[in-house]
Order: C-alpha cells, then sequence, then structure tokens
C-alpha cells in the first residue's frame, strides 16, 4: 500500500491544517447493491461537534449510508456508489486512501453490543495497540472507560471477560474502545436499540457529553431519541434524503410534507 | 382436563407422536452406546492377559508369549507426528483462504467442490495414489514419510471441512468490530477469529488424525511393512503401524495371537483417548488465554 493520504492530517492538529474544511461531506452519493440504489443521489454536509441524527422508516438506508462515511460497506459484495464522501477535504474513496485507516480515524459503534470474548482491558488496548500506540497504554485504557462513563462499573475488574458485563454496560465498553483510537467521528448505527430504557438514557447522556469532543452522526429508529439528543436531523424515505436542518426546525417546522407525516407518526 | 381448557382434538395424538420420536431416539442412542461397551469389554477382557511392559516393549514375533508392539507403535507414533505436520498447517490455511480470502469465484466453487468429494474417497484410492506418486514417483520409498504423506491427503479434505464449518461459526459482528477499530484483515483472523474458532478446528483435525490412526488399506497399498523388528529411527525408515499389526495377527489361525490383537486394539484405542484428551487440554487452555 502505497503512502495514504489520510496519514497526512494527523488529529491533533486538524484544526490548524484545515479549519474551515467540514469534517465530512456527502457529495451526490447514490449506493447501489448490484443494480438496486439503496441511496439516491444524498448530499449533505455532517456538522463538526454536533450529533446528527439519520432518521426514516425501515429500509430506507440509513445503516447503508452511514457504513458508507467509514467504508463499512466494503465487506458486502456487490456494495458499489457514486459521488463523493470528503473527510476534512480527503475523498474516502479515492484510490489511494487506504479503508483501515479510514476507519482508524472515523469510528463505529454498531447496533448489537459486539465486544470481543477477551478482558475490558484487551477490548479497549488492542485497537490502540494494533495500530502501533506507543504511549501509556493504562492510562489511555482508562481515560477512555472514563469518558465512555464506565470507568467506575469497571475499574476493579478489567481482567474479567467483558461477556460478563450487563448489554448497556456491553455497549458503552464498545464506545470506549471506538473512543480509545482517538477518532475525531463516531457513527453509531442504532445503538441503544437492542438496550433497556435504563441504559438507553445513559447512551444518550454519553452521547452529550462526547459531542464537545468528537462528531457524531447517530442512526435511529427512534424519532424521540433524534429529537432529544440531536443537533441536527436528516431524513431519509426510500434511499432519498427528504430534509436535513436543525433538529429543532425538522421537528417542530418540517419544510416537507412527508417529514411532517413521518415525525408525526402517520407513517413509518 | 378438557373441560378447562378446550384441547383441539389432535392434541393428544401431537403429545403422542413426540414421546414415540424422543422414545426411538433414546432407544437408538442407547442401542449404539451399548454395541460399543460390548466389543471395549470384549477386546479389554481378551488382551488384558497380554497387557503388559513386555507387550509394550518388545518387537512382534513368532512365539506370542514374546510378541509386542513395539515397532507397531512406534511407526504409528512417527506416522502421525508427520501426518499432524504436513496436514495441520496446510488444512488450516486452505481453510482460512477460502472462508476469509477467497470470494465467490468459479474455480473457488470448483475448489469447494472437489474437497467436499475428496472427503469421500475410499481411503484404498489415496493408497494408491501414494504408491504411485510418493513411494516411485518422487522415490520416497515405502517410509514414514511416503505413508504420513499419504495419509495427510487422505484427511486433508476433513480438517478443511471442519475448520471452515469453525470459522464459518465465528459471528461477523466480532469481524466487523475488529474492523471498525482499524485492524487489517490478517489482524482480525489472527487475533479474534481464529482464537475463537480455534476448539472447532482442533475438534476437526484430532478427529482426522484419529481416522489416519485408524487407517490400514493405504498404509498397505503403499507397502508398509508387516513384519518390523526394528524401530524407525527417521523418516526415510520403514515401519509398520499398529492396524497392521493387529490386522496380521488376527489373519493368523492361533488364537494366542488374536488375544493378542485384542490386546493391540486397546493400545490403539487408549492412544486415541490420549489425543482426544489433549485436544479437550488445549481447547481448555485457549479459552483461558483469549481472556
Amino acid at each position: 500500500m502505497s503512502d495514504p493520504k489520510v496519514v497526512d492530517v494527523p488529529v491533533e492538529t486538524k484544526e490548524a491544517v484545515a479549519p474551515d474544511v467540514p469534517v465530512l461531506e456527502v457529495r451526490d452519493l447514490t449506493i447501489r447493491y448490484g443494480d438496486k440504489p439503496a441511496i439516491r443521489n444524498v448530499s449533505l454536509v455532517i456538522p463538526e461537534r454536533k450529533i446528527t441524527a439519520i432518521i426514516g422508516p425501515s429500509g430506507c438506508g440509513k445503516s447503508t449510508l452511514l457504513r458508507q462515511l467509514n467504508r463499512m460497506n466494503d465487506f458486502i459484495p456487490d456494495c458499489n456508489m457514486d459521488g463523493q464522501i470528503l473527510y476534512r477535504g480527503i475523498d474516502l474513496y479515492d484510490p489511494e486512501v487506504d479503508p483501515v485507516e479510514v476507519r482508524r480515524r472515523i469510528g463505529m459503534v454498531f447496533q448489537k453490543p459486539n465486544p470481543f470474548p477477551k478482558t475490558i482491558y484487551r477490548n479497549i488496548s488492542w485497537g490502540p495497540v494494533i495500530n502501533g500506540f506507543k504511549g501509556d497504554l493504562n492510562a489511555l485504557v482508562e481515560s477512555s472507560l472514563q469518558r465512555a462513563a464506565l470507568w467506575e462499573e469497571v475499574k476493579d475488574r478489567l481482567t474479567e471477560s467483558a461477556l460478563s458485563l450487563s448489554g448497556g454496560q456491553q455497549q458503552r465498553l464498545c464506545i470506549a474502545r471506538a473512543l480509545a483510537l482517538q477518532p475525531e467521528v463516531i457513527l453509531m448505527d442504532e445503538p441503544a436499540s437492542a438496550l433497556d430504557p435504563v441504559s438507553t438514557s445513559r447512551i444518550e447522556d454519553l452521547c452529550f457529553e462526547l459531542k464537545e469532543r468528537y462528531t457524531i452522526v447517530i442512526v435511529t429508529h427512534n424519532m424521540q431519541q433524534a429529537a432529544r439528543i440531536s443537533d441536527f436531523t436528516a431524513f431519509l424515505d426510500t434511499g432519498k434524503l427528504v430534509e436535513f436542518g436543525e433538529t429543532d426546525q425538522v421537528f417542530t417546522r418540517p419544510r416537507e410534507k412527508r417529514t411532517e407525516d413521518y415525525v408525526s407518526g402517520r407513517f413509518g | 382436563m378438557s373441560r378447562l381448557l378446550a384441547a383441539p382434538a389432535n392434541l393428544r395424538r401431537r403429545h403422542r407422536a413426540a414421546r414415540a420420536f424422543r422414545a426411538i431416539c433414546t432407544v437408538l442412542t442407547w442401542f449404539c452406546l451399548v454395541l460399543l461397551a460390548v466389543l471395549l469389554v470384549h477386546a479389554t477382557r481378551e488382551g488384558l492377559p497380554w497387557l503388559d511392559l513386555q507387550f509394550l516393549s518388545e518387537f512382534p514375533s513368532r512365539f506370542p508369549e514374546r510378541a509386542g508392539i513395539k515397532s507397531a507403535l512406534y511407526g504409528t507414533l512417527w506416522l502421525i507426528g508427520f501426518t499432524a505436520l504436513f496436514s495441520i498447517p496446510i488444512g488450516v490455511s486452505a481453510a482460512i483462504y477460502l472462508e476469509e480470502y477467497a470470494g465467490r469465484s468459479r474455480i473457488n466453487t470448483a475448489i469447494e467442490v472437489s474437497i467436499a468429494n475428496l472427503a469421500g474417497v475410499p481411503s484404498i484410492v489415496y493408497g494408491i495414489l501414494g504408491l504411485a506418486v510418493f513411494v516411485r514417483w518422487m522415490a520416497l520409498g515405502r517410509s514414514v514419510l511416503a505413508g504420513a504423506m499419504t495419509m495427510s491427503l487422505l484427511i486433508l479434505p476433513v480438517i478443511i471441512i471442519a475448520s471452515r464449518e469453525a470459522l464459518r461459526a465465528v459471528p461477523n459482528s466480532i469481524r466487523y468490530a475488529a474492523y471498525a477499530l482499524g485492524a487489517t484483515k490478517w489482524q482480525t483472523v489472527r487475533h479474534h477469529v481464529l482464537p475463537s474458532a480455534l476448539s472447532g478446528i482442533l475438534t476437526g483435525t484430532i478427529l482426522a488424525l484419529s481416522r489416519a490412526i485408524g487407517e490400514t488399506a493405504p498404509l498397505i497399498m503403499i507397502g508398509a511393512l508387516t513384519y518390523v523388528a526394528f524401530v524407525p529411527s527417521g523418516p526415510m525408515d520403514q515401519f509398520t503401524a499398529l492396524p497392521i499389526q493387529i490386522f496380521n495377527w488376527v489373519s493368523r489361525p492361533q488364537q494366542d495371537f488374536h488375544e493378542l490383537a485384542a490386546a493391540g486394539i486397546v493400545v490403539l484405542l487408549v492412544v486415541l483417548l490420549l489425543m482426544n484428551a489433549v485436544a479437550v487440554f488445549i481447547r481448555h487452555r485457549s479459552q483461558r488465554y483469549r481472556l
């Protein structure tokens, strides 16, 4: 692999390098599975250090769009795209960009908590270690767990299996695991849909705290959740971006009839 | 009772069918177990008087009281050692390639079908192949090496199929979790997929090796000896193996030799049990190590 372009922009200096360039920009994106389009001509700019929610009825392509943002769709055979996704002005699908590096910088939390069947400590430390982290690993593990609001619950059991944690704790562990790589963007694919209401509200609180440092894109089928936590909302329907704007506006004064029908619960 | 809950008319029949199915399964299971136990008891009872240190440390002899299975036992250990050395790395690598790396091309489909078919080819055919390719063409002679290579061919399909099953059983969510952390494919496979699949791979491999231990036909085909009064000292030496020695004893008319064969069977079974124990041990350890 020749020098991937993304390497040249260390996270720490990002603002100095590109103060005006949006962190993520989707330009005229079409995604197809085979010939079947799942996302059609979507364009949007993800605002920095804000929570952007992607909502829409089942099968509208929310998750597809999200996974395209860190090249997780590379693993789906027949999945292809047109258009561009720019990360700090760099085309993520440029042949010179290494998808492995993309995923390190744009982290992801999945719908079902998927901790590794290893210790809590190893779950956090593995990502940094394989990416050549050369600092104080213990401190990194602690700070990641603290940022994910999990430290107090697990600090005495770091060598226990991550599978001994409850579902909500496992999901926060997965968030901590993503944070340990010091990403700039975190993508969340319905991170609370498999959790009980208490765990869900903890995840939501956590998102709120995390947006001070990270740009968060969250897919949710729960409109209340989107309304509660997000700053911006994108409403997708059958692969098209119907409306994108500040969450307040989308939920209270939608410009499109279709959006109004959806957020008021008339379909979906 | 029927007044409390109105049961559909066929409920009683459905319950009866369920009970009948359960009874049939239980009977068949016990039938197999009892059959196995009878065989074991029979072999042990016949062979036990002959089982002593002398039996393990003596070479075969035409006098039953002086006969032992030293050469056969060592031959089997050599054979299985080399077979494992060849077949495990190749088999597991092939399984990893097919399961993790190979796409869905026509060639790969052809390879998959071929492997499934090869698993069903009679062992004597591998013996003929071994005789032609390893013994004659590669001029390895009737050596341990030729035997081990033939055995490796024989069990490779089994190892590959079992390992692929084990790899396929690893949930994709683990792979995606690793990829999402900026892991390369190899890091994902090495650190997460393989450890998760290890116990399945080991089970399949041990089963395959167990099959190799019991195989006689291909060894006779490639010319493993029936009377050997020495222990192989290297991979190029001639050898015999436990099943061949047992076969040899069984085919003699004297009762004493039949009992020796029974004792040989007990030794063969003990070797098999030891291999399974090793597999259980490694699996147990690997699970602890994974934490």
